[in-house]
């Protein structure tokens, strides 16, 4: 369901529809696939998997191609591929193998687990992708906190996390650095740096209560919102669909984040529990900064909406992650909920 | 619980997200609407042609011809960095500007307003930039009417020019609606008759895309031309008093002169010259530097217009004031006979006549046709410097006429309080501050400290020719608007009346008369010309630039005609012309006969 949404927004957003339709439709067999897969037995491979995500990450830098001044993508056969999407799934797989190694979190598993995470965010950063490594950190910290770390290394995590942000300014191209300026005010340059910032939030606002209806969105549709079937196609939603269209949206996440949950309560063990928290965070850090930044609460980050953003790569990645977790819940310990329920929410999802 | 815990978070945030776009949409919602609708619609300006400046037949001075130019909306630029550069590369080398100068103009200007940018295109350029402009996102050629200018030279200082607004003009006529780029008249009467000949600005509003691109069009106001206006002046007199001052000129070998011509009966202005002239047509397509310093340090300041802003001595010219204020007050009638000797010894200082012998006792008839200066120091002395004042005021001296044009200047005439005002000596009763006996006697022949402007004289002649009635002079006849309509008429205007009787004034035009007739030598002039010496004249020569013997001069002629109902009163000014009566009078000779010959043409 929400994907049709996604279909229905890219739509009026005037991308590659009929793309993104074989996009979905690859990414339900990806969804079909990775639920008939014994989750377990990713458990096994993520060494392998976790080496194959620094290879292709290290390719992206040596062989990829640029857009709007990033080194993002790599073709393979022909289509484009953007690894560090694909990668946010892959981490989720390798951390939860790694966090399921014991029952507590000790101080050498903390380390170990940024150890683990560090190099993989330095080559994402450095494309740079600062809303993929925005991604990365927020599931590393999520699922620290569901596998039981001490709120002591938790803490610690968000001091390292603020001593570094004074530096943040260094680490940051040029167009980084204005847009968190910018996000501070954005009228200080309504058309440079700010000109995303103050559309999309034009596009927001102008929807109201009911919207402008679909493919009648005077921002989206006259071209003033950029990037409107990626980062901002959740601004194109809200104009055409209004408070009510925006709100059924954001309940409908509501619901797929709390099914991931359950997903997790009901898994038989350790590593599925970690495997559904860890989309759940993934999901859930992509949709807030996502629609924050959409709608001004936050600073803008390249992320796409899950599900409903244009792109190949997240559509697919994003449906397969999907697909694990109702691997998961398919192996579940054999006493609470009952198959059907889970099965109806997650085919919700890919409808 | 830890996924408890993840839950509520999770509830938490989202939760807040939902509040906040409820906060947007809702509260926010109407403004951020109505700022997408500011982002869609436009209002484009359409800029009115600017009236047409005729002379009192219909002959334009002026005309509105189309030329091209390139604008650029910057909102139309394409959007990605590079396609950007790479357009701005190719504009900076079809307009030849550097690449920095036009980025810098284009981040300066309103994003959604047309920049002009380069110079103005050739038919070829027109051509070469036509068919790249399907690829030159957010460019467009634009057509706009620019003033071209009938002789410049002979016009130039009446009609004037137009040019861009500066920042002045901006703040000044922003409330008028005036935008920036526009322009607005700057000197004569395009400045003096700005709002006449303006027009009313159009507009379309236009629903356009963030790529510049018109969408559809959602309402238009067509624009209003500005009305014409109808000078009094007489294109062909305009013409033939510029070729006589400029032959004249030529003859004597000077640089510098100017001439007005009105009708005593009205104040209209026939002719109004300022020679040197300049190339107004030069400051409609936006003047080059070199041309422009070149205009400025021209030492004959060709851009001052002589004729109403030129301040001169008006010397002897001023006899028939002091002739007017002595008969008036009784000093003298029109009998009283007074010595004419080579100088006179006004306590220990000598005052010269013109000439180095005595020519004997006259009236004061007798004492206008040959100019005895001694003659008039002896009046000046009698009637003294707050009479003298009192009516040269009454002759429009020291007033700045209020002619449809800006720039108008008064003249001076002196008085012990200005003296003392600007002696620049602390001790206001100092000898440098105190108005003396002398100052009084040079007051009565036109030095002392007394300035006029040719424009001043021509009125001051008129007056005299018209029963002492001063008139507004005017250069506008009529105003039409662009259907032909009259809107506005122009009906003489009486601004004030000399305090003398009709038998004085006519005593002091018997004067007139009598200089340019036999037995005295200007009559040649009228002679030569074979024009009959039908009028009143008065030589001038002026002293200028301090006080003595030697000293340097300008050459000064008024002149009314005919003598028993006047209908023409001129100044001729020759700057720095020795001999009035050669290098001045002639010139207003030629005049009268041009407008004797074409008295029908002139007076349709």
């Amino acid at each position: 369901m929400l994907a049709a949404l996604g279909l229905m927004t890219v739509f009026s957003a005037h991308a590659d529809w009929g793309r993104q339709v074989l996009w979905v439709i690859l990414g339900a067999g990806g969804y079909a696939a990775a639920a008939s897969f014994d989750y377990r037995r990713l458990r096994s491979l993520a060494l392998g998997l976790y080496a194959g995500m620094i290879l292709i990450l290290l390719a992206v830098h040596l062989v990829g191609h640029t857009a709007l001044g990033a080194r993002r993508w790599l073709s393979v056969a022909g289509f484009p591929l953007e690894p560090s999407e694909l990668s946010k799934l892959l981490l989720v797989v390798v951390l939860a193998a790694y966090l399921s190694r014991g029952e507590r979190i000790s101080w050498r598993m903390f380390g170990g687990s940024l150890l683990l995470v560090a190099p993989p965010a330095c080559l994402i950063l450095t494309q740079p992708d600062l809303g993929t490594t925005i991604v990365f950190v927020g599931v590393l910290f999520g699922m620290l906190f569901l596998a039981g770390a001490s709120a002591w290394q938790l803490f610690s995590l968000v001091f390292a996390g603020g001593v570094a942000l004074p530096l943040l300014p260094y680490l940051l191209h040029g167009y980084q650095r204005r847009r968190l300026e910018v996000f501070l005010d954005p009228t200080q340059d309504p058309l440079g740096a700010g000109y995303n910032l103050m559309q999309a939030r034009i596009a927001v606002g102008s929807g109201g209560l009911f919207g402008q209806g679909w493919l009648h969105g005077l921002q989206g549709q006259l071209g003033f919102v950029p990037e409107r079937a990626t980062d901002f196609v959740f601004a194109i939603f809200a104009e055409e669909f209004g408070l009510l269209g925006s709100l059924v949206l954001l309940a409908l996440f509501g619901t797929l984040l709390i099914r991931l949950l359950r997903a997790a309560a009901v898994s038989r063990d350790r590593f599925g529990e970690l495997l559904a928290g860890g989309v759940f965070v993934m999901i859930l850090v992509q949709v807030v900064e996502n629609v924050g930044m959409n709608i001004g609460v936050l600073p803008i980050a390249g992320i796409p909406l899950p599900l409903i953003s244009y792109g190949g790569s997240a559509t697919i990645a994003m449906l397969a992650g999907l697909g694990l977790v109702q691997s998961v819940a398919l192996r579940r310990r054999t006493v609470d909920e009952p198959v059907a329920e889970l099965g109806t929410i997650t085919r919700r999802a890919q409808a | 619980m830890r996924l408890v815990g993840a839950a509520s978070v999770a509830v938490l945030i989202v939760g807040g997200l939902a509040v906040k776009l409820a906060y947007l949409q809702m509260t926010d919602g109407a403004i951020l609407a109505g700022m997408a609708r500011d982002n869609t619609l436009h209002r484009i300006i359409l800029e009115a042609d600017r009236g047409i400046i005729y002379d009192r037949h219909g002959a334009a001075l002026v005309t509105n011809s189309a030329i091209w130019s390139l604008e650029v909306v910057r909102a139309g630029l394409p959007f990605e960095a590079r396609a950007r550069t790479a357009e701005l590369a190719e504009l900076a080398r079809i307009t030849g500007e550097p690449e920095e100068k036009l980025a810098a103009t284009l981040v300066a200007a309103d994003p959604y307003a047309s920049v002009r940018i380069g110079p103005d295109l050739s038919q070829a350029q027109q051509l070469a930039i036509n068919e790249r402009l399907p690829v030159l996102a957010g460019v467009s050629m634009v057509q706009r009417g620019v003033r071209t200018y009938v002789d410049p030279l002979v016009f130039g200082h009446v009609v004037g020019y137009v040019g861009p607004l500066n920042e002045a003009d901006l703040k000044r006529l922003r409330p008028l609606g005036y935008q920036p780029g526009e322009v607005v008249g700057k000197v004569g009467i395009e400045a003096g008759l700005e709002t006449v000949l303006r027009g009313q600005n159009g507009w379309t509003d236009v629903e356009m895309d963030a790529r510049g691109q018109i969408v559809r069009t959602v309402g238009v106001q067509p624009p209003t031309t500005g009305h014409s206006v109808y000078l009094s002046l007489d294109a062909d007199l305009q013409r033939a008093t510029s070729q006589a001052l400029a032959a004249g000129l030529v003859r004597d070998h000077k640089t510098a002169g100017a001439s007005v011509v009105v009708d005593p009966r009205t104040g209209e202005v026939l002719s109004l010259v300022s020679l040197p002239g300049y190339d107004t047509n030069l400051f409609t397509h936006g003047i080059s530097q070199t041309d422009y310093s070149g205009l400025l340090n021209n030492p004959d300041r060709p851009l001052l217009n002589r004729a109403i802003a030129g301040q001169y001595a008006p010397g002897s010219t001023f006899k028939m004031v002091t002739a007017t204020a002595a008969l008036e007050e009784g000093k003298i009638t029109a009998s009283t006979m007074l010595s004419c000797p080579s100088f006179i010894n006004v306590n220990g200082w000598i005052y010269h006549n013109w000439a180095s012998y005595s020519l004997g006792w006259m009236n004061v008839a007798k004492a206008l046709a040959t100019s005895c200066d001694t003659f008039f120091y002896q009046v000046a002395a009698m009637v003294g410097d707050v009479t003298l004042a009192k009516y040269a005021r009454a002759f429009g001296f020291g007033q700045a006429q209020s002619l449809e044009m800006p720039g108008v200047m008064p003249g001076l005439v002196p008085d012990r309080i200005w003296k003392q005002l600007q002696c620049g000596v602390p001790d206001l009763n100092s000898d440098a501050c105190r108005w003396n006996t002398g100052d009084t006697i040079t007051f009565g022949i036109g030095q002392s400290y007394l300035l006029t402007t040719p424009l001043n004289q021509a009125v001051y002649v008129a007056a005299l020719a018209n029963s002492g009635q001063t008139m507004r002079p005017t250069l506008v006849h009529e105003v039409r608007d662009a259907s032909g309509r009259v809107v506005q008429t122009q009906h003489p205007e009486v601004t004030g009346s000399v305090p003398a009787s009709a038998a004085n004034l006519m005593t002091v035009r018997e004067g007139m008369r009598q200089e340019i007739n036999p037995p005295y030598n200007m009559n040649y002039w009228f002679r030569a010309a074979g024009v009959p010496a039908d009028g009143g004249g008065k030589t001038g020569t002026a002293q200028w630039g301090g006080s003595g013997l030697d000293l340097p001069t300008h050459a000064w002629f008024v002149f009314f005609a005919p003598y028993a109902q006047p209908e023409v009163a001129m100044s001729v000014f020759v700057e720095r012309g020795e001999l009035s009566e050669v290098q001045a009078a002639p010139i207003a000779v030629q005049l009268m006969r041009f407008y004797r010959d074409h008295v029908a043409a002139i007076r349709s």
